[in-house]
């Protein structure tokens, strides 16, 4: 691999693995994230992402490779407050009220945001003397983003960040995100929604049983597995052949309708025309889901 | 540091349970105990020793509770991705301890002079605080432990069962002269005993025994490495 730029990455990883008994949650990454990119990482629960942040935040060691932020250790950037982070399943911090908490934490970092920036910038400056613990859920949500970007951070990690949020404060929360990403600051964020890792990121990188199994936009992904979903009532005849139709990359049947993914879908349908198999045809263009389905299947699909 | 201590003190005197449990309580007891029938001048000091270092004593204990609690919410994990390192937030807490058990003391000697008439030199008020506030320094550790190995649950159990026990056997709501002989030999070795004789020998105007500045010392050492222990258990786990 080349570098093209004398920077180090805001992160690298090189082989990382962690292994957890028999589990191997995290199975030989590789990954660069250059500086300014926002980043998702999309997998399912159990896929290796929250194993992967906690790699990358330093909070556990890899078993084997190496993990590096900004060129240097984890826990070297860490300490030199280059990271802030939103980690999964925080609760609410107990008996401390919205600017004290966030004064604190922006205190420990050598050149912070202003908190009343910081709080304007998660959407929460109207509670700032409001007590942590008797906010909503969204609310709370918000006060551990402001608590993730108070020190300015270079690079900010955000673990599952929309869970448990309603469809209003999901909203807030990423437009409060892109905010903070426009300043010139690295995001990776994980979830296992896809339609916000298409809306929010520059690219995607989607991890299952502990690898990264594609890398890129949303768009490519889509390509990726086949850019066009065409489908038809297969009104008894049998699937045979349609494999070897043109630009087909795939074949399902669900019910008696089978689905095909494919490159040229001009082309499919001309032989499926020629076919007769026309009956309730329907072209789309496959989704970000049918691309995820498609990279993560458990089962190589039947043909 | 001085930050994250400030936090945390504001944090603990803002627990209703702290303020009733480590402070309220203690003094009315102290009360009680000493204006129901029949007690010489002796005993309301002795007695105010004694629940000023009960008092200490839980809130001692409580900053484990604390810590229970943040590992619990996830709070000790948010430290530890921020600059701060992990000295700086196991000596903070030790801190707090040591700042949340004042209030505690002060009350109770405040209730011993103000409303039950323990007349003492200014030398010896100041005495006996200091010596109830560095003498407290083993229970914190102790908590420390019992926060770092247990459930926030089982913490809040574990400290008050602790501190009942200790407190009962070291003989800090009871003289131990009304103690069976058996239980008086006991009572010796606990560390609450020897933390309230630290007080006791001020306001009886002697030294304390060479017994005292013997047994308190190891249940230092003892409850100090329980709590590095318990801290160094867990620490993959924060």
């Amino acid at each position: 691999m080349t570098k093209t730029t004398g920077a180090p990455p805001a992160v690298s990883f090189a082989g990382a693995v962690k292994t957890y008994g028999e589990v191997r949650a995290v199975d030989g990454i590789d990954l660069r994230i250059a500086r300014g990119e926002t980043v998702a990482l999309l997998g399912r629960n159990g896929a290796g992402k929250s194993t992967s942040i906690a790699l990358l935040l330093g909070l556990v060691e890899a078993d084997a490779g190496a993990v590096e932020l900004f060129g240097a250790s984890p826990e070297h950037s860490v300490r030199s407050g280059r990271v802030g982070a939103m980690l999964q399943e925080g609760r609410a911090v107990p008996r401390v009220t919205v600017r004290e908490l966030v004064t604190f934490v922006a205190g420990r970092y050598p050149a912070p945001l202003p908190v009343a920036r910081a709080l304007e910038l998660a959407g929460i400056a109207e509670l700032a003397g409001r007590r942590v613990d008797r906010l909503s859920g969204g609310q709370t949500q918000r006060v551990r983003f402001a608590v993730a970007l108070a020190g300015n951070p270079s690079l900010i990690v955000l673990d599952e960040p929309t869970a448990a949020l309603d469809v209003e404060a999901r909203h807030a929360f990423w437009d409060s995100m892109r905010a903070y990403a426009r300043r010139g600051h690295t995001v990776l964020f994980s979830t296992h929604h896809l339609e916000e890792a298409d809306a929010h990121a520059d690219r995607i990188l989607v991890i299952d049983r502990g690898r990264i199994v594609a890398d890129g936009s949303g768009d490519l992904l889509k390509r990726s597995v086949g850019g066009n979903l065409v489908s038809f009532d297969l009104a008894g005849r049998g699937t045979r052949g349609l494999s070897l139709l043109p630009g087909v990359r795939s074949v399902e049947v669900r019910g008696d309708r089978a689905r095909l993914r494919t490159d040229d879908s001009d082309a499919t349908v001309v032989a499926l025309a020629e076919l007769g198999a026309v009956r309730g045809l329907e072209v789309a263009p496959a989704s970000l889901d049918d691309a995820f389905l498609a990279l993560t299947a458990r089962i190589p699909e039947a043909v | 540091m001085l930050d994250y201590l400030r936090l945390e003190v504001r944090r603990t005197l803002r627990d209703v349970g702290f303020v009733i449990g480590g402070v309220a309580m203690p003094v009315m007891m102290y009360l009680l105990f000493t204006n129901l029938g029949e007690n010489d001048g002796s005993w309301k000091a002795q007695a105010m020793v004694g629940m000023a270092a009960y008092g200490a004593v839980g809130s001692a204990l409580n900053t484990g509770g604390g810590v229970a609690e943040d590992r619990a919410t996830g709070w000790l994990r948010q430290l530890r991705v921020t600059p701060m390192t992990s000295r700086q937030v196991v000596v903070g807490r030790a801190l707090t301890g040591s700042v949340t058990v004042l209030p505690a003391i002060v009350a109770v000697l405040a209730a011993g002079g103000l409303l039950n008439g323990v007349r003492l030199d200014v030398w010896q008020w100041a005495l006996v605080a200091v010596l109830l506030w560095l003498g407290s320094i083993p229970f914190t550790l102790l908590g420390l432990g019992n926060g770092y190995r247990l459930t926030a649950q089982t913490t809040g159990v574990t400290n008050m069962v602790c501190n009942l026990g200790l407190a009962v056997v070291g003989g800090l709501w009871f003289p131990v002269t009304l103690f069976p002989g058996w239980l008086r030999s006991l009572s010796v070795y606990t560390p609450t005993n020897r933390f309230a004789e630290l007080g006791t020998s001020v306001t009886g105007g002697h030294a304390p025994a060479p017994g005292a500045i013997l047994v308190l010392p190891v249940w230092l050492l003892v409850f100090g490495s329980y709590a590095v222990l318990s801290y160094r258990r867990s620490a993959g786990t924060i």
